[in-house]
């Protein structure tokens, strides 16, 4: 009698122990659960990309005063029109040494953040466009370049310009891209130029 | 009979859209083949223009419909530049009207292939504009609203209670009934009054046996333990923490499907502490142009201040998004994004699990101090090319040779060992 006993009191506790585990897992996924001194974990010094209520527009991150220039940062005085484009062409050179190093980390940048549209390869073949995105033209073939020129022949300040400022279709890249990365992208971009 | 007429009547609105091209065709314009033209518009114009609606340029179906002028049409596709450059009157007026964008030149299609275009670009409008093909209105699903959920709820409590009110009146009423019937005498009552007392004193006889009420007691212990030992050990851990974001913005679709790289939107990740929060203008890298019809899409329009119509942007009406933030170290513990990804080089999904497959990001890792703690552990360090620990190793060789070592050789000569 007493040994049954025994068995049904192990056995309505171990019953117990599952119910409880499997109702204290079926948690809330909306909510955070408990938090204990949230005053240690909300953090009093806002990141760049939460809210601040000390600024009228309420954003941390606030664009820095017209006419300065970020540390790290070569201003680019070209106009976002066809003169502009045209004045970058024939001015601007690349600020890099052509190394092995930056031509791999251009090719990394490259295939973060173009060859969405403009394919690995550059035919402007991206899975963005095979999925219904206007295609871009290819870098090596064809004459579709803004001023009608060959693409293949684009230089340094004309991609830089493209680059920095979007063109038709394509946005503008300033914001990923600092100037030092932009200038390794090229880099890799001449490379395509040539297949 | 139904398919019968349905049929009937596709086959005359094809013939009527036959007959119509052909006339089309051969009265005011040059011949063009609609067909092939459409291949060059989906590959080449496409990307730019639609025919009823604008896009980045203008929509052709108006334009080039009322536009005859088909040589002028076709140097213009040639090289607008080049008439523009040339200071044709009517080339420069389009220019300076949308902003002077330019069109790409497209010198590689022939005069033939220009007038296949234009063909396509007039039937394919002219079929727009039937008051048939104009497309329904979407109503979009949606699934059950939780007042909806909540209503059927209360509806079967209710029923419930409705159900247990009825079945003590009918008892009752056959009480009486009874009573009246003289059926129902005082030895049933008697009885009935038994039964009663007899189950109160089974409960009484549980309620006052110590191994019951000892069982009872430690099953409630054991019950509130294990609940308390869960709840502690998962106070301040938000693992699987899955908020509602403000905008239906699904990781699969863009990482998994399109396979765009993490580091697209949170370019931050690589060269700052924060991995960064994508502004809009990223979205609109792509959306100026795809999925403009979406209600989420026009979420970003609205936060832009755009108007998707004018493509035009209005900075006083723009807000900015306020994503809810998922992941979130204490204020208390330093974490550097780009130290982790660039020079460490872990790939984003050790720690943030497979988010290309999450239609909904939720948090994958604990993100507690054991959690980090077990990595740092288990992590060797590629010290080689690093300039920090070239340094540092160097300093280390000259401690082995017994060579004198100052504070300068470690650094200590950097301004912000003092002014920091």
């Amino acid at each position: 009698m007493l040994a049954m006993n025994k068995f049904r009191i192990l056995g309505a506790s171990v019953m117990v122990v599952a119910a409880t585990v499997m109702i204290s897992s079926c948690d809330n996924k909306r909510s955070t659960g408990w938090e204990y001194a949230p005053n240690m974990y909300r953090h009093l010094a806002p990141d760049a990309d939460q809210e601040n209520k000390v600024f009228a527009d309420g954003k941390t991150a606030q664009l820095p005063p017209d006419g300065t220039t970020p540390v790290g940062f070569a201003r680019f005085d070209y106009a976002k029109n066809r003169d502009g484009y045209d004045l970058a062409a024939a001015e601007v050179k690349s600020i890099l040494p052509q190394s092995k190093e930056n031509f791999e980390e251009g090719k990394v940048l490259y295939m973060h953040f173009c060859s969405p549209c403009h394919g690995e390869t550059g035919q402007g073949d991206g899975l963005v466009v095979q999925h219904g995105y206007g295609a871009p033209p290819s870098y090596s073939k064809g004459n579709s370049s803004r001023t009608g020129g060959s693409m293949k022949d684009l230089n340094d300040g004309q991609i830089y310009h493209t680059i920095t400022y979007g063109l038709n279709s394509m946005g503008s890249y300033a914001s990923q891209l600092s100037p030092e990365e932009r200038w390794k992208v090229i880099m890799y971009v001449h490379h395509l130029q040539t297949l | 009979m139904r398919s019968i007429s349905l049929i009937l009547k596709q086959f005359s609105r094809s013939v009527l859209l036959i007959a119509g091209l052909a006339m089309m065709g051969s009265a005011a314009h040059a011949q063009g083949d609609a067909a092939k033209g459409k291949g060059i518009f989906t590959t080449s114009c496409a990307s730019c223009h639609k025919l009823d609606k604008n896009g980045i340029g203008p929509a052709l179906g108006p334009i080039v419909t009322s536009d005859t002028n088909d040589k002028w049409l076709t140097s213009w596709i040639h090289n607008s530049q080049a008439l523009v450059a040339a200071g044709d009157p009517k080339a420069v007026a389009i220019y300076k009207q949308y902003n002077e964008t330019p069109m790409p030149p497209f010198p590689q299609y022939s005069d033939a292939d220009v007038a296949d275009v234009l063909a396509y670009i007039r039937t394919g409008y002219a079929e727009l504009q039937k008051p048939d093909n104009a497309q329904p209105p979407v109503v979009e699903e949606k699934g059950p609203s939780t007042m909806m959920v909540l209503g059927l709820a209360l509806v079967v409590v209710l029923a419930f209670v409705i159900i247990l009110v009825l079945n003590r009146v009918v008892g009752s009423l056959e009480k009486l009934v009874s009573k009246k019937d003289g059926t129902y005498t005082e030895q049933d009552e008697l009885a009935a009054e038994v039964v009663k007392a007899e189950r109160k004193a089974k409960v009484m006889a549980l309620v006052m046996n110590k191994k019951f009420v000892f069982f009872v007691a430690l099953v409630g212990f054991i019950v509130s333990f294990i609940w308390m030992w869960i709840a502690l050990w998962r106070t301040n851990v938000h693992q699987g923490y899955q908020p509602v974001q403000p905008i239906k913005y699904s990781h699969e679709l863009h990482a998994g499907v399109m396979k765009i790289d993490c580091q697209y939107c949170h370019s931050g990740a690589y060269k700052s502490k924060n991995a960064s929060i994508p502004s809009l203008n990223v979205c609109m890298n792509c959306h100026n142009a795809v999925k403009t019809e979406s209600p989420e899409i026009h979420k970003i329009y609205d936060a832009l201040g755009y108007d998707p119509e004018k493509r035009t942007y209005d900075a006083s009406k723009a807000r900015p998004i306020q994503w809810v933030r998922i992941h979130n170290l204490p204020d208390l513990v330093y974490f550097n994004h780009s130290q982790h990804v660039k020079v460490g080089k872990i790939i984003c999904q050790d720690c943030h699990g497979p988010v290309q497959t999450m239609k909904e990001v939720y948090q994958y890792s604990p993100l507690t101090m054991k959690w980090c703690i077990q990595c740092h552990r288990r992590t060797e360090v590629n010290t080689k090319g690093n300039a920090y620990y070239d340094k540092m190793f160097a300093v280390h060789e000259m401690i082995k040779k017994g060579e004198k070592v100052t504070a300068a050789a470690m650094g200590g000569l950097e301004c912000g060992k003092c002014h920091y």
